[in-house]
This record gives structure tokens, sequence and C-alpha cells, in this order.
């Protein structure tokens, strides 16, 4: 379990991580996520003992993270990178080696592993052969060879394909259901949306709302609704309900405003257009990111 | 890692099998040169001796045969020699009295007047010839010139604290100090800047990160230092036993004398040194492979470094002279120039117990504080790649981090 107590890291004058606090529980995804240069890896980076917060404490199970502790952590860095002249197995037992793993036990999980990627023809290459994507897949091979507790992954999905997304995603939540506690940064909406359980959004290094997916989207669900039509809505006899719009070819996502209820809008719009669909729904993580971040 | 990927570099393998080979080649070519002297099996120097008694000519030809001059007694005017000298007839002449016992000056007439080597032969053939003949002109018996004439040979004798005494040579102490000093400059030419590069490469290539999340700094760096320096000391190890084998079959017939005047004693420092050199000049190095951006960048942080090592290269001789001057006291405590110049010291027999202590523990001291603030400086230098940044910055941060 991994708690941070209002951490603070000053680059020169500029606030990277300010009175930032979290705490995850035993097990689940908890995703950070933030726009570009909101503090994430800055916060990654210190919870590895990478950097020191100028104040506040970083507790790893209630106590200050030990070296000795590094052999239960995978860390996937922003900054990908591998040896570029040596071959990707040896590479990879070499790095579990460093994490006390013995060889034989990295080996059996390498296969596995270099297998759910189709890597395993990429065995005995080096990285200079392998494409961008095929090198992040080695790399996360490198963070969860030694089978670790804690995985910290920061932007684990930047740079892949769709299928590969897939498969990492796929990978991580398996990794989760075998009690792993996953920690990972990103500003992928979809991606934090389908696979996180607990989520903290900062923005300028501050947080801006935390809690479980079901409660952020709870706060800021129930008042969304999508309305597909034909004909045109007379968009100024709504003002009073309506707090924002979003307009789409052939249906529009209203934002009822503070007081409105669904029931009178779907009255209200009954008379103006044919309705072919009226529908309730709870903003996705994307949407209530722009909102929360200012898009 | 390091220790593997550096010896199953191919440029490395090849070094180290070429490697006994140029330093052979550097070492016996002046030795073959000098042995064959400057006619390099050329044709010999023909010398003409303008006057001279053919008797004297014969007397002295044998002593200038065996290095490639020939010598005959010509007559004829200096007039008519200049001619014969300059179409190539002779390479040059001297001008004799018909009374040898008289001469106080000899003039001795070529084409290249930096001819040294024929020009010191001749001071020292025909110049005691001379004075053989005033003696016998003087009325000493003949057979007793050579005895008469000979000067005294000097050898020299060193008292060392433990009462016995032990024969020194200045030249092989020089030869040694400059083996030496040439050693720890080719190594670290040859490997410091490797492992500067190694340690940037890391950062350039972003594995640290990832090493970081698994050892500390300071276990990654005295690893690259070591991983890298065993492999270049096995390589070492190779070059040496192969160069002193080849010494050994080859030397004697080249008349080359090697390692003369190397006690085991001295052999012991010798190696003692080198190790500390090497590892102080390496952990620098890996400090500026973390301080630097690029590798256009380590090498301009490099050539202060390089200067230190050549201090001690410039200062043998006034060292070997004066081994307790102030100068050469301090340069011997002074880590980046200790090792060179306490060996160069203790080889002469002028260094205290305590000072040989002392100048290795500060050494030490120094290898390991440079390797913490190199440590420090790449933990720092993560943050700062892509930009580049001033020393100040750097030890200001490596502070505070």
């Amino acid at each position: 379990m991994i708690e941070l107590r209002k951490v603070r890291k000053n680059f020169g004058q500029v606030k990277a991580v300010d009175e930032l606090s979290l705490s995850t529980k035993e097990g689940g995804i908890f995703g950070i996520l933030g726009p570009n240069g909101a503090g994430k890896s800055t916060t990654i980076k210190m919870i590895m003992n990478i950097l020191k917060p100028d104040s506040g404490s970083i507790l790893f199970n209630g106590r200050p993270l030990r070296e000795s502790d590094k052999d239960r952590i995978g860390y996937l860095p922003e900054e990908r990178g591998l040896y570029r002249k040596v071959k990707i197995d040896e590479m990879l037992l070499y790095l579990a080696s460093l994490k006390n793993t013995d060889r034989f036990t990295a080996l059996k999980r390498l296969d596995l592993w270099l297998d759910r990627f189709d890597l395993k023809e990429w065995k005995t290459s080096t990285p200079e052969a392998l494409s961008k994507g095929m090198a992040q897949k080695v790399q996360f091979i490198a963070t969860v060879l030694h089978d670790p507790e804690f995985l910290f992954l920061d932007e684990p999905f930047s740079g892949l394909d769709p299928v590969s997304v897939d498969s990492l995603r796929e990978a991580i939540l398996e990794l989760e259901s075998r009690g792993k506690t996953i920690l990972f940064s990103t500003h992928n909406m979809e991606v934090a949306e389908r696979i996180c359980s607990r989520l903290l959004v900062i923005d300028h290094g501050r947080e801006v709302i935390s809690g479980s997916l079901s409660d952020i989207k709870a706060r800021y669900g129930r008042n969304t609704v999508a309305v597909e039509f034909d004909g045109s809505i007379d968009f100024g006899s709504l003002s009073g309900m309506v707090s924002n719009l979003s307009r789409f070819p052939r249906w529009v996502e209203l934002e009822l405003a503070e007081g409105a209820s669904p029931q009178a809008l779907l009255k209200l719009l009954v008379g103006q257009v044919a309705i072919r669909r009226f529908e309730v729904v709870a903003p996705s993580l994307h949407d209530i990111f722009v909102k929360l971040v200012g898009g | 890692m390091e220790f593997r990927l550096t010896v199953a570099n191919t440029a490395f393998i090849v070094l180290t099998i070429l490697g006994p080979f140029l330093i052979a080649a550097v070492a016996v070519l002046p030795g073959i040169l000098s042995a064959s002297g400057g006619a390099m099996g050329g044709a010999p120097t023909k010398i003409a001796l303008l006057g001279a008694d053919p008797q004297f000519a014969r007397e002295i030809a044998p002593a200038l045969r065996p290095s490639g001059v020939e010598v005959s007694s010509v007559p004829g005017s200096p007039e008519s020699l200049d001619a014969q000298v300059l179409a190539g007839t002779f390479d040059g002449y001297l001008a004799l009295p018909s009374d040898l016992s008289r001469i106080d000056k000899l003039e001795y007439v070529s084409r290249n007047a930096a001819d040294f080597r024929v020009m010191g032969l001749l001071q020292s053939v025909i110049g005691p010839a001379i004075v053989a003949r005033r003696l016998v002109a003087a009325g000493v018996p003949a057979s007793q010139v050579a005895s008469l004439a000979r000067s005294p040979s000097f050898e020299e004798r060193r008292l060392s604290r433990s009462g016995k005494t032990k024969d020194s040579n200045f030249v092989a102490v020089l030869m040694t100090g400059l083996t030496l000093s040439m050693l720890i400059y080719m190594t670290v030419l040859l490997y410091g800047q490797a492992i500067g590069r190694s340690v940037l490469a890391e950062k350039t290539s972003k594995t640290v990160e990832i090493m970081l999340s698994s050892v500390r700094p300071m276990d990654l760096l005295f690893g690259k230092i070591l991983g890298k320096s065993m492999a270049s000391l096995l390589q070492y190890g190779i070059w040496v036993t192969i160069s002193a084998a080849a010494m050994k079959l080859f030397g004697p017939r080249l008349g080359l004398d090697v390692g003369a005047g190397l006690s085991s004693g001295m052999l012991a420092y010798l190696v003692l040194f080198f190790v500390l050199a090497f590892f102080l000049y390496c952990s620098v190095y890996a400090a500026l492979g973390a301080s630097a951006q690029d590798e256009q960048q380590l090498g301009q942080f490099a050539w202060p470094l390089i200067a230190f090592l050549a201090i001690p290269l410039v200062m043998i001789s006034p060292i070997l002279m004066a081994p307790r001057s102030p100068l050469a006291v301090a340069l011997s405590f002074f880590p980046l120039t200790a090792p060179i110049v306490m060996f160069l010291r203790i080889s002469v027999g002028a260094a205290r117990g305590w000072e040989i202590l002392l100048s290795v523990a500060l050494t030490v001291a120094a290898a390991i504080g440079i390797i913490r603030l190199s440590a420090k400086i790449f933990k720092v230098g993560i943050l700062m790649t892509g930009k580049r940044f001033r020393l100040r910055e750097v030890l200001l941060l490596a502070r505070y981090d």
C-alpha cells in the first residue's frame, strides 16, 4: 500500500507537485490522470525514490521505501530505454537478476510473456531490431518478470497500436486479478475508464478530484442527456434547463442545469422534434476530465 | 554486464590480439633502428681523411667499420675534396695535418650538417687515437698508453634504510617512471573515455531509470567502473603476458635490456599505483560522463583531466633530480598526480613509509569521493537531460537533491 502525504516538489520556480496526497488500497488498479506536465511522472518518480520530495512524506506499507522493497516493485518509466547492444532475453534475465529472481524461474516466466506479446522470435535479437511498440512491450516484460507485488507504470499505453493496447490492458487486468497493486499514469481516458478502480486527477501538480471511478461518475453523472432526433430543436427555449450542450450531426448531449429534471426536458423536446433516442447518461471520464481540467 | 558487453565487443577482441604487436613494435623498433645504426642497412658512410698518414687511417678503420663508417686516406686539397663531397664520392671529410699530436681542432665537412651520429663516432674514435699519439710522442711506452689514457668508470650505490645497499640506475628509474606514466596515459585515453561514454549512454539510452528502480546510483556506477576496468585489466594482462614473453624470446637477440632495474618490490608498487590511478581516473571520467549531455561535451570536459596526466609526464626529470622538493612532495599527495609522482619518489628512495600510505589513502578517498559525487550528478542529471547545464549548477543540485 502506498500513501502520499502533502507531497511537494518544485523545480526552480515551477511547482511540479503541490501538496498532493493519495493512498492506494492493497490490490486494484489506481490511475493517476492528468494532462501533459501535470506532475504525474514526477509523482511516480518520487514514489520510486528516484526523486526526493521537497516536503511531505511518502509511505510504502506504512514506512518509507527501503532499498530492499525495490525487489517487490516493478517500475515502467516514462522514458523508455533498453541496452541497444544486448540480446533481449539476456537483458531481461539480467534485469530480473537485479531484482533477485533466480534464473530458472525468470527463464520460465520470460517464455510465457514473450509468447503472450508475440515476441518469441525476437528473443535473441537486440533492441535495435525492434519497432517502438515491440520495444515497449519488451520493457513491460522487464517490469513484470520478477513478479512484483506492486507495479508502477508511467504512461504504459502511449505509442502502442490498438491491438497492443488491448493485449497490454488484458495483461494488466490479469495481474490485478492475481492480487497485484497497480498504479499507473495516463492521459488516455478511454483506457483509464476501462481498467481503473480508483483514480486521482491532477493538474498543475494539484489534486482535482480523487476517489473510485463509480463515485466520481456519480458525482458528475446523471445530469447529462443524449438525444437523437429528426427535425430541429429551438435551443433558445432550453436555456433555463440546460447549462451546456455538445452538438453532433444527428444528436446532442445536453447537460442539465441545477434543479432541472430529465422528464421536464423530455416534455419540452417532444413538442419540437421527433425523438429517436432519449438517454440519461453518465458522463465519460473524458468529459469529466476535460471539464475539470478545462478543455 | 558491463564486463561481458565490453569483452564481447569485436573491437575489444581485435585490439587485444593486435595490442601486443603494436606494443612490441613501439618497444622494439627504436631498438632495431639504433642497433642497426643510421645506416639502416643502407650503404656505409664514406669519409675521406685529407692529408692523413695512411697508417693512421688503417689504425682507426676497424673501430669505425662496425658502425657503418668507412675511412680512407686521400691526398689532395680541401677544394678538390669539397667537390668530391658535393659530387657524392664521399659523405664527408676530415682535414688532418701531418703532425697529428699537435692538433687542437678538427673540422668535419659534410653535406648534411646534422649528422650527429657520425660526428660522435669520429670524436670517440679519433680523439683517443690522437691522445695516444701524443703520449707516444712524449715518450710513454706504447704498451702503457691504453691503460694510462683510460678514465675510471663511475658506478652508483644507494643506501636504503634496511641497511642493505642497492644498485640504482637513473636511466632505469626514468624508464620505469615513463613506462608507468605512458601506461596510465594510454589506459585513460582508451578506457576512461569508454567509461565516460558508457555512463553517458545510460542517460541517453534512457536505461538509467530502470536501473535505478533496482539498484542505487552508487552501485550502478561502481558496477560500471568495475566491469569496464576488469575488462581492461584482462586486456592489459594479456598484453603484458604476451609482450613479456615476446621480449624474453626476442629481447636478447636484439640486445635490449627489458625491465632492467625493476625489483619485485618496485613491480608491486608499479601495479599498486597503476591500479590506483586507473580507478581514480575512471571515476573522474564516470563523473564527467554523468554531467555531459553528449559525446562532444564529454570530450570538452576531458581536456583538463588529460592536462593533469601530462604534468607528471613532463616533470619526470625534475622530480627525479629533486624528489624531496616541496613541489614534488605536494604533487605526490595531490590525487590526480599522486600515483605517478609517488611512484617516481619511491623508485629513487625518497619517500617515507607514512608518505606512501598517506598518498595511497588520499587517492583512494578521492576516487570514492568522486564516485559518490558522480552518483549524485547522475541522479540529478536524469532530470536535466536535454538541457545544457553548467558545472556550478550541477554541484548545487547535487547538494540539495
